[in-house]
């Protein structure tokens, strides 16, 4: 690891650094570029998608008290819409 | 990530908070925190439920409450017949949820700065989507599925200043850094652990005639969890703005954080992208996981 992490350290200051083969992959080309960026779009036809989620709690009230509807808090550790 | 798939997967539910309720996201972390009306409206709500220890543990979970604060019911079921049981919550909960007086709507009022967090003005906003490409173990159940298919999202924020470094054709180093201390981590599963800024072990970006190539390195000192990954990316500009900024980064990632189980044995794929955020989707607004508490950490 010691090794390593000099040959690393070594790398950063002279600016010089592929890691096409530690990361396991050939280098990226336009090809793995269009097809990553693609599949890594979500779907926008997921049934969560369709409902119309705020995202401020306050904004929800002033909603619901204009509307005469109760609100639905989806509270989570991390943003729901985001990692979790 | 698993609610998305399961619980607001289900039509009934989603017709529900479609039609009959005002619907909200939020990362309670902020909420049960801030000194400000949105806090006091959800610490309202929360301490009629059985999640009400604000400084210690989290209060998450799914509540109903009516527009003056009035708690309707709390879930945090997801177990089989949650979906079935949800349901049965939101109805018992419209039947009860009127109010015997007109209710005032709350103004924002002065805001707590530390939970409120704006995009930086004159800078821009990119998606960030990460993806396990593959190497999990069969799924036991429906739920680690659900985990094992996720696509994580997050946003990155670029300040004004940055923004203009990029119109010029240049990377500043402090945006590479933020990039890829807060933005290249296995967020698939669950909340993940950025990286300290001596794990970034080795960090190589250029940017010429408007495409980006680069290489990193990144490691926990013990080396459980890092991720060795490559980037290509292509960057426009137009009217002394950036107006295309589409990147990939492909590795092999490996470890997990506290709140990130069960990733894939060993060394496994993890593909990240980034474009930028036009504002269509709600998500567009949310800050970035990184900077969650403690913004000027984020933007060091």
């Amino acid at each position: 690891m010691k090794i390593r992490n000099l040959l690393l350290s070594v790398s950063v200051l002279t600016g010089c650094f592929s890691l096409a083969a530690s990361s396991g992959f050939a280098e990226l080309d336009q090809s793995d570029f269009e097809v990553l960026h693609e599949s890594l779009k979500p779907d926008s036809t997921e049934p969560w998608r369709q409902i119309p989620w705020r995202i401020s709690l306050l904004e929800g009230q002033r909603v619901a008290a204009a509307e005469g509807k109760p609100i639905f808090i989806w509270a989570m550790d991390g943003h729901p819409l985001g990692c979790t | 990530m698993l609610d998305r798939a399961s619980t607001f997967s289900d039509p009934t539910i989603v017709e529900l908070l479609k039609t009959k309720f005002v619907p909200v996201a939020i990362d309670q972390a902020y909420q049960r925190r801030q000194e400000d009306a949105e806090g006091e409206f959800y610490r309202k709500i929360a301490l009629q439920g059985p999640r009400h220890d604000f400084e210690g543990s989290t209060t998450q979970g799914f509540y109903a409450a009516t527009s003056s604060g009035r708690f309707l019911f709390y879930s945090n079921y997801r177990g089989p017949g949650g979906e079935e049981g949800l349901i049965g919550e939101l109805n018992t909960a419209l039947a009860t949820a009127k109010e015997a007086h007109e209710v005032a709507p709350i103004a924002d009022g002065e805001l707590d700065r530390r939970y409120n967090p704006r995009p930086p003005k004159g800078g821009l906003v990119l998606r960030a989507h990460a993806k396990v490409l593959h190497g999990y173990d069969p799924p036991v159940d429906r739920f680690q599925k659900i985990f094992q298919e996720g696509l994580g999202r997050d946003n990155f924020w670029i300040t004004a200043a940055e923004h203009d470094a990029l119109v010029r054709g240049e990377l500043p180093e402090s945006l590479k850094l933020r990039m890829v201390r807060f933005h290249f981590v296995d967020n698939t599963r669950g909340e993940p652990p950025m990286w300290e800024r001596s794990e970034v072990r080795a960090l190589s970006m250029t940017l010429k005639d408007g495409v980006l190539r680069g290489a990193v390195s990144l490691s926990t000192a013990d080396g459980k969890r890092s991720y060795d990954a490559e980037m290509l990316g292509y960057i426009e500009t137009g009217g002394r703005k950036v107006t295309r900024m589409d990147v990939v980064v492909r590795g092999l990632f490996e470890g997990r954080g506290e709140y990130t189980k069960d990733p894939p044995p060993g060394k496994f794929p993890l593909a990240i992208s980034f474009t930028i955020a036009d504002g269509s989707d709600t998500a567009d607004a949310i800050p970035p996981q990184g900077s969650r508490g403690w913004v000027e950490g984020y933007f060091e």
